[in-house]
């Protein structure tokens, strides 16, 4: 079975205050067995917990880019233990890393941007984790920046690694829920979590690109902090908009 | 087939950085006259036609792309590789294409 794209609107409304655990079973129940859970090593494994109580055949892939923390890649493993499954790491190319390294170094990011080096560490791999299935989970949630992410929807057709000729649809079951509900569901329910959250990080990604945040920041601002400015000179949102005025 | 480009005028007049970077890709490839028309988000105007489109359509940053084919169908491109590739018939490569999405626009990785 599979939802009608036509009606993902209609669907995202309906779901958008239903638990996450509706939404992951509707996911389930629709999209089984190509369907797949993003686990960034984060407090996304509350995502990887509902559906393994859930049950069902799914799949959980993870982007190993080669800069993660070694909590993270701890994480991993730890959550494959924890949950008797297999996570599925995808890795970059080799060449293309290498002739990024060998033009610009390790850190060209600093300078150019981060969407050349995530472009080949974490984009590419994603298109080819992508790429067999009908539909993926993320922990995305509205509550992580109010410049990016104000308007995630419940479910959606992915606008961007879909196509007319090869739909895919992307769930966001956290998307209305707070940082505090996460963490609340991980302490209530025992599920494992990556130690940095332990140090001050809240959202967690490479570690030359990911700092702990202070209190008051959003999370997202522990992330490429450094390109602060040119989000929000693009940004379209609201929240842009009354900053500027 | 109709295609518009949202772009973001900042206030000291210039495009957005991401703008300027789209239509450098779009004018290296010899694809600018493709764009059929530019819309302009303007900062600190929430009722520019760009800003009011960005709102109808759930877009958040420029640039972005909305086709509309000789039928009436409308589809957004957040991507320029994308658009160029699907609907301006020019090859991308799979690196350029990846190149061109922010993770952070993605989100779960």
């Amino acid at each position: 079975m599979a939802l009608d794209l036509q009606m993902l609107d209609s669907v995202a409304k309906e779901y958008e205050h239903k638990d996450p655990a509706d939404i992951i079973r509707l996911a389930i129940k629709e999209y089984s067995p190509n369907l797949a859970i993003s686990f960034s090593g984060a407090e996304d494994v509350v995502l990887v917990d509902i559906a393994c109580k859930i049950g069902g055949k799914f799949r959980v892939f993870s982007l190993d880019t080669g800069r993660l923390h070694p909590e993270t890649y701890e994480f991993l493993d730890r959550v494959r233990d924890h949950y008797k499954i297999p996570v599925e790491v995808f890795f970059p190319e080799p060449t293309a890393v290498e002739e990024l390294v060998r033009a610009k170094g390790l850190y060209s990011f600093r300078r150019d941007g981060h969407k050349e080096c995530c472009g080949i560490r974490k984009v590419e791999p994603l298109t080819r984790a992508l790429k067999p299935l009908d539909a993926w989970v993320t922990g995305q949630r509205k509550d992580q920046s109010p410049g990016t992410r104000a308007e995630v929807p419940v479910v959606q057709n992915d606008p961007t690694f879909g196509s007319p000729d090869s739909p895919l649809v992307k769930f966001n079951p956290l998307a209305n829920w707070t940082s505090k509900q996460v963490w609340d569901y991980i302490r209530q329910n025992g599920a494992p979590y990556n130690s940095l959250h332990d140090r001050g990080f809240v959202s967690i990604g490479c570690e030359p690109c990911t700092r702990p945040v202070g209190p008051g920041e959003h999370e997202r601002a522990g992330r490429w902090w450094w390109e602060e400015a040119t989000q929000k000179e693009c940004g379209l949102h609201a929240g842009n908009l009354r900053e500027a005025s | 087939m109709h295609v518009t480009m949202v772009k973001k005028r900042l206030r000291d007049g210039s495009d957005c950085r991401k703008c300027a970077q789209a239509a450098d890709q779009l004018a290296a490839r010899g694809l600018l006259d493709q764009i059929d028309e530019v819309v302009w988000a303007v900062e600190g105007d929430a009722n520019s036609p760009g800003m009011l489109l960005g709102t109808r359509l759930g877009i958040e940053n420029a640039p972005f792309f909305v086709v509309r084919d000789d039928a009436g169908g409308e589809e957004v491109y957040t991507s320029v590789m994308r658009l160029i590739k699907e609907r301006l018939g020019n090859d991308v490569s799979a690196r350029d294409e990846a190149r061109s999405i922010d993770p952070d626009d993605i989100g779960g990785i």
